[in-house]
């Protein structure tokens, strides 16, 4: 997952520097990545209390969708991508309508639905081997292959693009939660069923709108992420786990916390890669992760009560 | 008479928020003890503390002689020191057979092995298990209902099966938490007649309820409010207390 | 009733010797598979329905036997058990260690965290490639061997792996029985009053991941010395999710259901494999399915049809 080619060489204290420096700037870049996944996970938690282990696949089906709309139709790039989001946001629809509200009408617990959704990102990983094939692919980012430099260290400026679009898409998660109606009738739902149910929301519609947000936020994370790493089936399940990672540390309660506990990890992670061989980035990711479930459940800004288990 | 169980000048807050303030009461031994108080009192806290759920910010809790405060749970259950929960806490996927054999944990001692191998010694205890689990069915008037699942029955037959449950751990100081709540009449009575009998065994109960009439089977009633215990004494001198009085009429 | 019973047994038994004298090769293969996911399962099965707790670390277990037994033989010659003694220790080390920690989350953190220790494992065995190989693997293992009867083809190792799965099945419904078993599931229904019953839950627990782990070294053990060659594809994260998902199949609660689960993990593929190239998608679609539809798994739907046809005495 680095979307820095690894910079050979390790020269004086200077080098030493713009290397610490070359690998925060990557770092930051992941970690937008992963706190939009966070990001998407925790609406998703928020709004109905479940976990959902395919919001990485719902990036994978963003990133084919705006890969196919780019390369078969020849579509432009804000098409592709806008196309890439909604596709997320329909697999949102058609999970919860036609699986979530089924399982949770039969009253399952919360391992069924972990389980429901880990065997619906199964069968999208499987689909887009069958349909979409084996190879990775690469869609072309905002400002292409171009760099901006600051202090010898390198950021392509798709990264660039990629943290102020996941910053806007977390302003504007943030007033759609506490100034629009529909946004504070989901709120409400999930804060307290019985009492929005009785002033007249229709909750488990709001149930699936969530699920429609959490998948649109999805899908543009993975099309914002594909330019960076490969679009490859397998990509979704260590996104989730990474995305989960960051949505605990900011705090599951707190949507916009997940992009704080992203980039977080994200530097964590690749200013420790620096000490120890490349290999262990996924080790010390998922570690992280163990550590603060166990120490600060209820993230770094720790506010709100723990719902998590 | 020695004191059972003493706590000493325990305080407690969550998030600044002070709960208990300075609570100093004892339990002596063989008595049945009441704690009450109004909604929001600290009760709960209180328990929890001397239950071992939570660790008191600060003061001790002494049972026995010994500073248990830093005991776990079920070090303090090996003390024999019991408690019931507010809501009635069965094993529900268990028979009520089964959740009063899960009872004689304490008195039984196969291990993981012995479990496993199913040798003689563990079937011979699992024998013995489900001998006590029939007679404590008899004794609480649970037989009827002996092969059910726990989690099926009503509320109050779940108050039963959990209190016979701890019975059979032979607890020397059991803690009961509002264990009217929930039941009607005629089931408080047949409560009432269980918890005396309890009792003339040589078990000292700790009786926490905000229902006054509840706690006249009590020796000795502690009144806690806002977090400091206001009055101690016989139920009809703290019936009979101002404080009292204007505490729960919330003034 | 009894003698119904009886029979029922002595047709099984009959039929599970007959079969490798019929079928074919690939056939009892698969059934060795099933034997191997049987025993490694469990202790998933176990763990999800007697304990509630959702462990995806399986795959890890899995690993460090069938690396233990694969390294013993080769690398320093040591009889199997020797291999098998030493990924089952192993295991129940790093169970305790890790499980120690890792036992106080509950629900989805703790599904979520022994998912990270599956990731954990597998970078682990890529990346210790002294030990493991790494993706070149160890090959050469020999075959198991039983007072001198070479267990070489899935004909015979398949009277080895069926007899020991329905031992660690039947020890496991022995500690069901026990007063171990009433305290694990005390701690599962309402693990608050089993505390006070006098219940450590918390050594409970960790004493039932250690448990759990050691029968995924011995299936380990079993598959290294039955494929005779191990690499890290096959300690992955997909396998580690599916010893929970035969487990979920299976129904947790029965423990005889594990089998049915085992089955359908190892059948299920074979069978969609004929459809080509899209049996990925029909699986992962079939576990969807079962997950919706059945929630006691195959074993509770089972159980649930012979209590309705035979009336109550």
């Amino acid at each position: 997952m680095h979307p820095f080619a690894p910079l050979a060489g390790r020269g004086g204290a200077l080098m030493d520097l713009t290397l610490l420096l070359q690998s925060i700037l990557a770092g930051t870049t992941n970690g937008f990545v992963y706190g939009l996944i966070g990001l998407g996970i925790s609406v998703i938690f928020r709004g109905t209390r479940i976990i959902n282990a395919m919001q990485g696949e719902c990036g994978l089906v963003g990133g084919v969708v705006a890969f196919l709309l780019l390369e078969k139709l020849g579509a432009p790039l804000w098409i592709a991508a806008l196309g890439g989001a909604l596709g997320g946001g329909l697999l949102g629809l058609v999970v919860d309508t036609l699986l979530v509200r089924p399982t949770r009408r039969r009253g399952a617990s919360e391992e069924s639905f972990l389980l429901l959704t880990l065997g619906v990102a199964f069968a999208i990983s499987a689909s887009v081997l069958f349909f979409f094939g084996r190879d990775s692919h690469i869609l072309p980012g905002i400002g292409g292959e171009a760099s901006a430099v600051f202090f010898d260290a390198a950021i392509r400026w798709h990264a660039i693009w990629l943290i102020i679009l996941s910053s806007a898409v977390m302003v504007l998660i943030w007033f759609f939660y506490h100034r629009t109606h529909l946004g504070l009738s989901m709120m409400a739902s999930s804060l307290d069923e019985e009492g929005a149910a009785t002033i007249g929301i229709d909750v488990p519609r709001m149930r699936t709108l969530t699920f429609v947000l959490g998948g649109l936020v999805g899908g543009l994370a993975g099309v914002l992420v594909s330019p960076l790493i490969t679009l490859h089936y397998e990509m979704g399940l260590l996104l989730t786990l990474k995305g989960f990672a960051a949505a605990i540390l900011g705090g599951l309660a707190n949507p916009f916390g997940a992009v704080l506990g992203g980039v977080t990890l994200g530097v964590i992670e690749s200013v420790a890669v620096l000490s120890v061989s490349s290999g262990y980035k996924d080790v010390i990711a998922m570690t992280l992760l163990i550590v603060i479930m166990i120490v600060m459940p209820n993230g770094m800004l720790g506010r709100g009560s723990r719902k998590g288990g | 008479m020695s004191n059972l169980l003493d706590v000493r000048n325990v305080s407690h807050s969550f998030r600044g928020l002070s709960v208990l303030r300075g609570v100093n009461f004892v339990a002596p031994q063989g008595q049945i003890v009441g704690l009450i108080g109004p909604n929001g009192a600290g009760k709960s806290t209180l328990f929890n503390i001397i239950s071992g759920f939570l660790e008191p910010n600060q003061g001790q809790v002494f049972y026995q002689g010994e500073d248990i405060s830093r005991l776990s749970v079920p070090q303090r259950s090996r003390r024999g020191l019991m408690r019931s929960f507010q809501t009635p806490q069965v094993f529900s996927h268990l028979t009520v057979r089964e959740n009063l054999m899960a009872g004689c944990y304490k008195e039984t001692g196969s291990g993981l092995i012995a479990g496993l191998s199913g040798m003689r010694g563990s079937r011979r205890e699992q024998a013995r298990m489900g001998d006590t689990a029939d007679r404590a069915c008899e004794i609480y008037g649970l037989t009827g209902v002996r092969d059910q699942l726990a989690g099926k029955l009503p509320g109050g037959q779940q108050r039963l099966v959990e209190l016979a449950r701890a019975a059979i751990g032979k607890p020397t100081l059991l803690c009961l938490d509002e264990p009217s709540s929930g039941l009607n009449t005629e089931e408080v009575n047949q409560l009432m007649a269980m918890l005396r009998r309890l009792n003339a065994e040589g078990v000292t109960i700790l009786l926490v309820s905000h229902d006054m009439d509840l706690v006249a089977v009590a020796e000795h009633v502690h009144v806690l409010c806002f977090g400091e215990i206001i009055a101690s004494g016989s139920f009809a001198a703290v019936k009979g207390d101002a404080r009292v009085r204007d505490a729960y009429l919330g003034v | 009733m009894r003698i119904k019973r009886l029979v029922f047994a002595v047709v099984l038994v009959a039929l599970w010797i007959a079969i490798p004298a019929f079928a074919s090769r690939s056939v009892v293969d698969m059934l060795v598979w099933t034997g191997l996911y049987t025993i490694a399962g469990l202790g998933v099965s176990f763990l999800l329905g007697q304990c509630g707790i959702v462990s995806l670390a399986q795959s890890v277990f899995f690993g460090i036997g069938a690396y233990a037994s694969a390294y013993c033989a080769t690398q320093f010659g040591w009889m199997a058990p020797a291999g098998f003694l030493v990924g089952m220790v192993v295991s129940a080390l790093i169970a305790l260690a890790v499980g120690w920690p890792v036992l106080r989350l509950s629900g989805y953190f703790l599904a979520l965290a022994t998912l990270a220790l599956a990731i954990i494992g597998h970078v682990m065995f890529l990346e210790w490639d002294w030990l493991t190989g790494g993706t070149l693997g160890i090959g050469g293992i020999p075959a198991l061997d039983l007072f001198g009867f070479a267990l070489n083809t899935p004909q015979r190792f398949y009277f080895l792996v069926w007899p020991l799965a329905v031992f660690v099945l039947c020890l496991h419904r022995n500690l069901l029985h026990s007063r171990t078993g009433f305290a694990i599931r005390a701690m599962r229904d309402a693990p608050a009053a089993a505390q006070v019953l006098g219940v450590d839950t918390r050594v409970l627990k960790v004493k039932m991941f250690i448990l759990s782990a050691v029968l995924g070294a011995l299936a380990g053990s079993l598959f290294a010395h039955y494929v005779t060659f191990v690499s890290v594809d096959s300690f992955g994260v997909d396998r580690a999710i599916n010893f929970l998902l035969l487990a979920v199949l299976g129904g947790a609660t029965t423990i005889f259901g594990t089998i049915l689960g085992a089955l359908f993990i190892t059948v299920m593929p074979n069978v969609l494999s004929r459809f080509g190239d899209i049996h990925g998608v029909l699986f992962a679609a079939s576990l969807i399915l079962a997950v919706i539809f059945l929630p006691e798994g195959f074993g509770g739907a089972l159980r649930r049809a012979f209590v309705r046809s035979e009336p109550k005495p």
